[in-house]
């Protein structure tokens, strides 16, 4: 019984620390009032080039930080076009997602000269993974004290709540933002980073499945906080995880793999109307002038 | 005239992101752009048969892009398309088993199975939304992911049939199949159905008070709720609507295409129907010549791969942007957030 719960709880880790990474990312994001669809595209951009630059230097640290470098810089595509430009920023994530997962496809068979998934390129191990996840935790603490209790953690909520009086303060809401996102991204994509270099040691064709959408669901649960967020990742770690120790049980897999989903969507309808999203999140920015012409 | 030269100057961008991202792309494998586009072309347009399989790809397009406008239109964003698709096609590849004769109910009751099957999909969504004031979008991702691995359940297990692939119904008797515009191609009258669902959407927005009503919640919801406009009620209809479109045109997949459900079944239409839907600007006629645009595309690309050795990967790569660069247009702008 002790075995099977440290069994349990090891797994519910391994399982959590993607969407942890994921939704720390989402949250600083969304407190400062993008909505970022696109964590599943950072995700799938910080997995394969980890892989890539893993492979091709031998040294998966490296892998790491290229990983890192996708995934902000695809989030700075995403935040250019919703903070500069004004665009919608779920329809603009969407197109993020779709990017990312065909770049990687095509970068699959350019560069590894196959389609579907990578070779194995040197990984993290059991030591890096274990590292990353408690580089997860940590993360989760420095967002936290970054948001409630630095100067710059204050900003970034206040164009999250009401980016008009943040700029009367003298705060540019749209730098602001794009930062928040970018830094964001870089964060989120140490999820896909996880997947590909610490669970495993490749990239393949779909291998985050979904997670960046839990991960937004998470943020919702965790009620844009990072500590709630981790929170909710647990949880639905907890589920990814019972997939695996119950799939002996009879009961069919496809149940167990839609059980985070299913939980997600419950708990989106019964949490919907009581929790508070940052009252500017989702809504462009554009100074006043600029929205009058 | 500052709309119309604003549209325009959005269809560059898009004509722009085709060409140049995919000149860009052929050169990193090693090929160059004429003959990448070549064969697109080729592909796309080279033979009878070749432009017929065009149409299919733009008909497989078009139900979840008309699908996705009319949500949109009514301020809500449906990402939900691929899987409503799935579980039309599933539908249809349940019910069109069952029967053997006669051909004319056979059809119609298989399609109106897939129709109905995306329309709940669709209507969970919209439920949630004017229920409980559920997000639409992350519901629809989370539905996405639920109706693939529903459909994937239902076909390998409980209803596996011992004559039957893994991933898949067995074949459709014949009676469940839609008849072919073309002699000896894939086309079916799939594609007049999805223009006539297109012309008749165009009415509707325009000239009914449904239409008129869910223009009204989506572009001014504040002010179509003064006026007495439900607008939960134009939630719910809008997402079931929506839903609907997109399983009709999984279910005319599965009746015209493969003539059965096959888990795999779709590329992903649900998503390129999005940028679709957004070039052809949320309007009902122009999403039609978008859809022959990303028929080109989705269907060029197999050659392209295959003759001039570049990735198709990369068209998923041009839509992706392709929307990025759409996600300002106007009825999207103003998508209700509350």
């Amino acid at each position: 019984m002790i075995a099977f719960v440290l069994a349990l709880v090891g797994l519910t880790l391994v399982k959590a620390t993607p969407l942890i990474f994921a939704a720390l990312g989402g949250v600083l994001a969304e407190r400062s009032g993008v909505v970022n669809i696109g964590l599943e595209g950072i995700m799938i951009a910080g997995a394969f080039a980890g892989v890539c630059a893993a492979g091709a230097t031998g040294n998966p640290v490296l892998g790491v930080a290229a990983g890192i470098v996708a995934g902000a810089l695809l989030a700075a595509l995403l935040a250019f076009v919703t903070t500069r430009l004004g665009f919608d920023q779920i329809v603009a994530g969407t197109g993020v997602n779709i990017v990312a997962l065909g770049g990687a496809a095509f970068g699959l068979v350019l560069i590894f000269g196959q389609p579907g998934a990578s070779r194995e390129v040197p990984a993290l191990g059991a030591t890096g993974a274990n590292a990353l996840t408690a580089l997860a935790f940590v993360l989760a603490g420095t967002v936290a004290v970054f948001l409630g209790a630095t100067p710059w953690g204050l900003r970034v909520q206040a164009c999250g709540e009401n980016p008009h009086a943040a700029a009367s303060a003298g705060i540019d809401p749209r730098q602001t933002r794009f930062w928040a996102v970018v830094a964001g991204g870089a964060i989120a994509a140490l999820g896909g980073v996880y997947l590909a270099l610490g669970e495993l040691d490749l990239y393949s064709d779909g291998m985050t499945a979904g997670r960046g959408y839990i991960a937004l669901a998470a943020v919702i649960f965790g009620r844009w906080t990072a500590l709630g967020a981790t929170g909710a990742a647990l949880f639905f770690g907890l589920f990814a995880a019972l997939q695996y120790t119950l799939q002996r049980s009879g009961i069919p897999s496809e149940l167990m793999q839609a059980l985070p989903y299913l939980a997600a969507l419950v708990a989106l309808a019964g949490l919907a109307g009581r929790v508070r999203a940052p009252a500017a999140d989702g809504v462009p920015y554009l100074p006043a002038q600029e929205a009058d012409s | 005239m500052s709309a119309r030269r604003r549209i325009a100057g959005e269809l560059a961008v898009a004509l722009l992101i085709v060409f140049g991202v995919g000149s860009g792309a052929m050169l990193l494998a090693g090929v160059a752009p004429r003959d990448g586009f070549a064969a697109l072309f080729d592909g796309a347009f080279g033979s009878p048969s070749e432009l017929s399989e065009t149409f299919v790809a733009t008909t497989a397009l078009l139900f979840p892009a008309l699908g996705i406008a009319l949500a949109f239109r009514a301020g809500l964003f449906n990402i939900g398309a691929e899987g409503q698709l799935v579980l039309g096609g599933l539908a249809a590849g349940i019910v069109g088993g069952a029967f053997a004769a006669p051909p004319a109910p056979a059809l119609i009751v298989t399609l109106l199975a897939g129709t109905a099957a995306g329309g709940v999909w669709g209507g969970i969504a919209g439920f949630m939304r004017a229920r409980f004031g559920a997000n639409e979008v992350i519901a629809t991702l989370m539905l996405n992911v639920i109706a693939a691995l529903l459909a994937g359940y239902v076909v390998n297990g409980p209803l596996h049939a011992p004559d039957a692939n893994a991933g898949e119904t067995p074949l459709l008797p014949p009676a469940a199949w839609l008849p072919a515009l073309v002699p000896d191609t894939r086309l079916t009258i799939a594609l007049p159905l999805a223009l006539a669902i297109a012309a008749a959407l165009w009415v509707v927005l325009r000239r009914t008070v449904f239409g008129f009503e869910l223009r009204a919640a989506g572009e001014a919801p504040q002010a179509a709720r003064r006026a007495g406009i439900d607008l939960p009620r134009i939630t719910l209809l809008a997402l079931t609507f929506s839903g609907a479109l997109a399983g009709l045109g999984g279910a005319t997949i599965v009746t015209g295409v493969l003539h059965r459900f096959n888990t795999g079944l779709s590329p992903g239409y649900g998503f390129v129907a999005i940028a679709v839907a957004l070039v052809g600007n949320l309007e009902p006629l122009w999403i039609v010549v978008a859809a022959f645009g990303f028929g080109i595309l989705q269907n060029g690309a197999l050659s392209m791969q295959a003759v001039a050795g570049v990735p198709r990967d990369v068209v998923n790569v041009v839509e992706g942007l392709v929307i990025v660069a759409l996600a300002g247009r106007r009825y999207v702008a103003a998508r209700r957030t509350t």
